[in-house]
């Protein structure tokens, strides 16, 4: 499991911005956000729109999903619950390089 | 933490912590350098001030204004000899400068006369141009003249003309970037939500961070146009003060260089609920999914996949035939703010160069945490270099090529190291397909070229072979061809128009229905 969390980790970080916003609290809401919706689009549940943020989430999250399921074939092996333990390890695994561990001195300047 | 000393640099130890090596199993949370803090004394840095950063890179690209400078005559240096952010009516904002002229007398005397006799003269010369944005300098900031209360006076006798004041002088943050923020957000305090735009469309975009540098704004306008999209407003390049007044009607922000204009969006996304979207116009593969995505959200992907095959089909074996010529080529990145994530990844992907290593100028470390994130192991990260550390690591690195500014760029050149112009670009357009290839086929001219091979010839000391003849760049660039590997016949090099950005101008677009959000 762990290696495949490495390489959709990898995935993101080459490829994806969403996860670069410049303040901690933002970061959170976006990986939050995006990778919810990335694992609700695997499992193939219902993904809510309510809101114009939901739908910049949900855009990531749709090429995610597709870029996953086209560059991983092992994904198509996992059941749903596991699609939805990988999918928890990747966030947790994303917090922590972009939040929790980050060195960036920035993430908590109270204003932008 | 894998920090590098450079050894011009061990005289300033503070500058170890500007560096790193991403190392073998090195991530984010053990490999950042600092950034976006002041230039430590002695270190001569390559950096812009503040009010370059606010009028030089973000004012100044709007089309349809004077724009002032209310300081010394050598604060407007920057314009058309130096800048490439063009426009559609006639590059007016870079054709014209415009400054005060303060000297001693006003320093003594006060210059606020001095600048409403300016703003009046400026108007009446090309009266045509109603708008008018004004910037402080250092000069006008430390005698405190008051630019706001002028401007107002002015705009209180002459009802036709709107004015915008940016308090960003010299001193006023570390670098360019500390003006990038002020104007940005000086813009949205005092200018948005000040005029009614036309909605045209159910599909509205501003596109944040985008300069129209030889003409990228217009090559991604043309798509977005394609795909049925209202453009509202473009901050800054080729872009109209009036429209950019209208921000706020827009339903997305879709946002470019998030270094220079994340501020406006986040303000615009707090103030009025408008989301943002983070896009790469560079390269085939980010910028097909950013069409995508923007496609995505308004319920026209199948306008964006059209366009991208279009294209795809049109610029691919050209960007192909490039980058088999370009493989392992060595590129130091080292552009200003936001280049270096824009590029670092599809620039290996796409045409095969190994980044051996990033820089930036101005960044914050969330550029670089998104740059570092995009290099492959080995990259070494520097942040605000100065001149001496280029130079080492040009030695130490051995690149084939850099990509930066014109003055490290020139520095570059005096070691034999090829340089293309990262800032302005030589022949963009970059952005787009056409332009990506452009960007390959600019690599390729200067990697290959015959001239550069000959110029480390030293005649006064190097033996000169009689026997072989001049190399040219085919016979240079196809040694990297292996023997058995042919191009595919539908390979081949550029064969676009020397000016490929004109011609978009005028072009006429069909009007999409209205069409339901669908959720794919």
């Amino acid at each position: 499991m762990e290696d495949r969390i490495e390489q959709l980790v990898d995935y993101i970080m080459k490829w994806c911005l969403w996860q670069f916003n410049s303040r901690a609290w933002d970061r959170k809401d976006q990986n939050e956000g995006v990778l919810t919706k990335t694992m609700q689009l695997l499992c193939e549940e219902p993904v809510a729109l309510e809101t114009p943020a939901d739908r910049c989430y949900w855009v990531d999250a749709m090429l995610l999903a597709r870029n996953f399921k086209n560059t991983y074939a092992w994904l198509a092996t996992m059941d749903k619950k596991d699609i939805k333990l990988l999918m928890q390890g990747l966030k947790d695994r994303i917090d922590y390089l972009t939040i929790t561990g980050s060195l960036n001195r920035e993430l908590t300047d109270p204003i932008y | 933490m894998p920090y590098h000393t450079f050894k011009c640099s061990e005289c300033i130890p503070e500058r170890t912590k500007h560096a790193v090596i991403k190392g073998p199993g090195e991530d984010l949370t053990s490999c950042l350098p600092l950034g976006y803090l002041n230039t430590i004394p002695g270190s001569i840095s390559e950096r812009g001030c503040a009010y370059c950063g606010a009028k030089h890179v973000i004012g100044t690209p709007m089309k349809d204004v004077i724009h002032l400078s209310h300081g010394p005559i050598g604060c407007t240096y920057d314009t058309w000899q130096t800048k490439r952010y063009i426009s559609d009516n006639d590059n007016f904002q870079i054709k014209y400068t415009f400054a005060t002229d303060m000297r001693e007398k006003h320093i003594v005397f006060g210059a606020e006369k001095l600048l409403k006799q300016n703003i009046i003269e400026a108007f009446k010369a090309f009266p045509k141009i109603k708008r008018m944005t004004i910037y402080q300098t250092c000069a006008s900031a430390l005698i405190g003249d008051d630019i706001d209360a002028v401007a107002q006076a002015v705009m209180e006798a002459m009802p036709d003309v709107d004015i915008f004041v940016c308090n960003s002088p010299g001193f006023a943050g570390p670098s360019q970037s500390g003006g990038h923020h002020k104007i940005n957000i000086a813009w949205i305090n005092q200018k948005v939500g000040t005029f009614e735009p036309k909605i045209t469309s159910d599909h509205v975009i501003n596109y944040v961070g985008e300069y129209n540098i030889q003409g990228d704004q217009e090559v991604m306008a043309d798509y977005f146009q394609r795909m049925g999209i209202q453009l509202l407003s473009t901050f800054t390049g080729n872009g109209s003060y009036d429209d950019l007044r209208g921000m706020h009607m827009a339903h997305l922000n879709v946002l470019e260089c998030a270094r220079s204009a994340e501020y406006i969006c986040n303000e615009l996304r707090k103030r009025y609920g408008i989301p943002r979207l983070d896009i790469d116009g560079f390269g085939f593969k980010p910028l097909s999914e950013s069409l995508l995505k923007v496609g995505l959200f308004f319920g026209l992907e199948k306008e964006a996949q059209a366009i991208i095959d279009e294209e795809t089909a049109r610029w691919k074996p050209e960007l192909d035939w490039y980058a088999r010529r370009l493989k392992g080529v060595k590129v130091c990145l080292w552009p200003g703010g936001s280049k270096l994530w824009h590029w670092a990844h599809a620039l290996h992907e796409e045409m095969g160069v190994e980044i051996v290593s990033v820089y930036t100028k101005f960044g914050h470390q969330g550029d670089m945490e998104k740059g570092i994130a995009r290099c492959e192991e080995g990259a070494l990260a520097i942040d605000d270099p100065n001149e001496l550390e280029g130079i080492e690591a040009m030695k130490t690195l051995k690149p084939d090529i850099i990509f930066t500014g014109v003055r490290p760029g020139e520095v570059a050149k005096k070691l034999r190291v090829q340089y293309l112009n990262a800032h302005a670009y030589h022949n963009g357009p970059y952005k787009g397909f056409e332009g990506w290839v452009r960007f390959a086929r600019d690599i390729y001219n200067a990697v290959y070229s015959p001239i550069h091979q000959l110029s480390g010839v030293d005649i006064s000391k190097d033996e000169i072979p009689t026997d072989t003849g001049f190399l040219t760049q085919a016979l240079l660039s196809n040694v990297n061809i292996g023997q058995d590997e042919t191009s595919p016949s539908e390979e081949r090099p550029y064969t676009g128009d020397y000016d490929c950005v004109s011609k978009l101008r005028g072009k006429t677009y069909p009007k999409l229905e209205r069409q339901p959000i669908g959720m794919g």
